[in-house]
């Protein structure tokens, strides 16, 4: 080892550079940065790829304006090719991480049985992966919910569920020295938040690796089964157009951590390791159907804790999809964007602000018979995502958004509010009944995803999955996947935490085995 | 319930069929209107383009004018122009993947057709010609379509619209927004 590493803005490297290194590591959030740690710290020669920009806690000046271009992808524009479904997703330096709202949960084990039984995983129990949960929690200080993290947002679901018997969990959040502003989706102004820039990024620096930002790769290269570079264009950070060209060469191998949608888009564009035919399809992205109620006295949903409170009393539905409850920070511009309608009947809702309550429901897709979306490119290079909503997630978000109005009316609400375009207002169980009846195709009610899984699944059979249960492609044998992609199904809970602790695990037996 | 499933499955397939002839022939209609801009109403934008032409610089604007609190609002609140909300529309175009600025600039050749405005909302004229009631019903006929690509196209510009808008300062006291808290200085 050769001293700490460096993160390098993209704007300090020349017209056209190569490395060398050991392992290539595509992206920076979850999975990237503690697999970059674990390699890094074994020994190994580390270059990390980040797409975005390097921001630190100076620049997060927590408005909207500023966070959503310069921190997620298509500047905040990212949705679902029908825009039936806008789509929460970091990138810059740090990834996911960044923006992540802090919410952590084990995988569920009920998840981790489906994957053995139906999906071929082999290996990945709960006690394989408590270690690297340990480890995680340790290093990114999330420690028991606290009690001290509700804000008046959070109140309201943990009452209404209280009051209906249906269980509310305090949240376990990766953070330390928490001042509750309100703003993590934005980039904490605090470094508050345990993010991967401040935690295991750090680290792989410490040990050595280099980060490279503003520098998104666009081609794997593999010869006779081996990946032996990947190719990616060094951005302009101001116009975000390719300036230079960076070539990385791995001579051990190459991990991809770019998320559940870039990862597989890159192997299609690559037209690499897709003998399966499985490389961008069964995308799951967790539908969030958010439902708002009006109270009487202020909840003010844009400062506090985004997520200290969450109900899974749906989660398992038997046959039917499964659903869990978290609430939703609404500031302005987010707002804005899922109330409906325009003009003055949108400024009427959107006037109102600071006494709304905004609760989401998160649908667990993938656990039955619905196989997600779907993620292609044509022919520029534009990452399309396809995302039509199941019959069983159509009957979900319908029950959801019944138990949601509840759950507020349990809770104080003066009334409720359905985002649908034709929205229902609700004041009684007698108004319920309208839900089943709205239509609910794309378009006719605000639906997003901050959680992207899939698309590169893990299994032990090659015709039914992309990788290993340790994360190895199938048929490259020095390539692995180490984010959201590898999930077989979604998880049924908020997945960053997931993501590190399955990354950690690949990313110890890769050093391992070196 | 496999009977009901197969029933849905049908559906499914006719409901794609028609959102893709449909979609087919708009995008067609979209591709044959190179004269679609000849009668545009123009807006002077404040800086240069970036991306944008100025006539679809001019059908934006019109139609954020439209989306923002309006004739109703009061005083108080900007206007979409005052906020600049076509200029930071173009702007960030500007940045994202050119086949999706490419995809807009599409959208709103077809917005301000008189011919699909016709068709749509029984208005005949170029949306930015259009009365402000006209307008408004061209925007509703859109939002509530059969047609699942009418739908996404009001979303692209409602969104762009309101996150333009919304996201701006100036709107924070109407809306009962104090703002971002005063975070004191950290060393480091």
């Amino acid at each position: 080892m050769s001293g700490p590493g460096h993160i390098v803005d993209g704007g300090d490297l020349p017209e056209l550079s190569s490395i060398e290194v050991d392992y290539v590591v595509v992206g920076s959030g979850a999975g990237g940065s503690v697999t970059a740690a674990v390699l890094a710290e074994s020994g190994a020669k580390v270059a990390v790829l980040e797409e975005g920009g390097h921001y630190t806690k100076r620049d997060f000046n927590m408005q909207e304006s500023w966070a959503y271009p310069a921190l997620y992808q298509d500047h905040g524009n990212r949705a679902t090719d029908d825009l039936a479904i806008m789509i929460l997703q970091g990138r810059s330096v740090g990834g996911g991480t960044t923006v992540n709202w802090t919410s952590s949960f084990r995988t569920p084990e009920r998840t981790l049985r489906l994957w053995a039984e139906r999906h071929g995983v082999r290996g990945l129990d709960a006690a394989t992966l408590a270690p690297h949960f340990e480890a995680v929690e340790k290093r990114l200080d999330i420690g028991a919910g606290n009690p001290d993290d509700v804000n008046a947002n959070n109140r309201k679901l943990m009452e209404g569920a209280a009051k209906l018997g249906w269980q509310p969990e305090l949240i376990r959040r990766s953070v330390k020295g928490c001042a509750r502003l309100g703003y993590c989706g934005l980039g904490c102004p605090l470094d508050a938040k345990r993010s991967s820039r401040t935690t295991y990024l750090a680290d792989a620096v410490a040990a050595g690796a280099q980060v490279y930002a503003d520098c998104r790769v666009k081609l794997v290269e593999t010869d006779r089964g081996r990946v032996r570079a990947v190719t990616a264009d060094v951005l302009d950070r101001g116009s975000d157009r390719p300036r230079a060209r960076l070539v990385a060469y791995a001579r051990r191998g190459v991990v991809l951590a770019a998320g559940a949608i870039n990862t597989p888009a890159l192997l299609l564009r690559s037209k690499a390791g897709l003998d399966s035919g499985l490389v961008g399809r069964r995308t799951f992205l967790h539908p969030t159907v958010p439902l708002i109620a009006f109270y009487d006295q202020p909840i003010e949903a844009f400062y506090g804790a985004p997520q200290s409170v969450s109900v899974h009393h749906f989660a398992d539905r038997g046959a039917a999809a499964g659903y869990f409850f978290e609430t939703a920070p609404i500031h302005p511009m987010l707002g804005a964007l899922a109330f409906p309608g325009f003009g003055d009947t949108h400024r009427r809702i959107v006037e109102r602000l600071p006494y709304v309550q905004a609760t989401i429901a998160l649908l667990i897709d993938g656990h039955g018979d619905d196989t997600g979306g779907s993620v292609e490119v044509n022919g520029d290079g534009r990452v399309k995502l396809h995302y039509p909503m199941h019959a069983r997630l159509r009957e979900a978000a319908a029950a959801a958004l019944a138990d949601m109005a509840r759950l507020q009316l349990a809770a104080g609400a003066r009334e409720v509010m359905t985002l649908h375009e034709t929205p229902i207002v609700i004041r009684n169980e007698a108004d319920l009944a309208q839900i089943a009846a709205a239509p609910f195709g794309p378009n006719q009610h605000t639906m997003f995803s901050a959680h992207q899984m899939g698309g590169a699944a893990m299994g032990e059979d090659p015709g039914r999955s992309v990788v290993d249960s340790r994360g190895r492609h199938h048929a490259i044998e020095n390539l692995w996947i180490a984010d959201g992609s590898i999930f077989p199904t979604s998880l049924g809970v908020n997945p960053q935490l997931s993501i590190y602790a399955h990354a950690r695990l690949f990313a110890t037996e890769i050093a391992k085995a070196r | 319930m496999s009977g009901q499933k197969g029933e849905s499955s049908r559906l499914d397939r006719r409901r794609f069929l028609k959102r893709g002839l449909v979609g087919g022939g708009l995008l067609l209609c979209a591709g044959a209107l190179p004269f679609a801009f000849r009668s545009t109403l123009r807006r002077r934008p404040r800086a240069p383009l970036r991306l944008l032409s100025a006539d679809e610089y001019a059908v934006f604007a019109a139609a954020a004018a439209r989306l923002v609190p309006g004739d109703g609002a009061g005083p108080r609140w900007p206007t979409a122009d005052a906020l600049d909300c076509g200029g930071k529309v173009d702007a960030l175009l500007a940045e994202v993947h050119p086949d999706m600025g490419s995809d807009f600039r599409r959208l709103l050749r077809l917005f301000e057709s008189g011919l699909l405005g016709a068709v749509v909302a029984g208005s005949p004229r170029p949306f930015t010609r259009a009365s402000a009631a006209d307008q408004d019903a061209r925007l509703e006929a859109w939002r509530r379509s059969r047609f699942d690509l009418l739908r996404s196209g009001y979303q692209a510009i409602k969104r762009l619209a309101h996150a333009s808008y919304y996201s701006s300062p100036e709107i924070y006291a109407l809306v009962g927004y104090p703002g971002p808290p005063v975070v004191p200085a950290v060393a480091g």
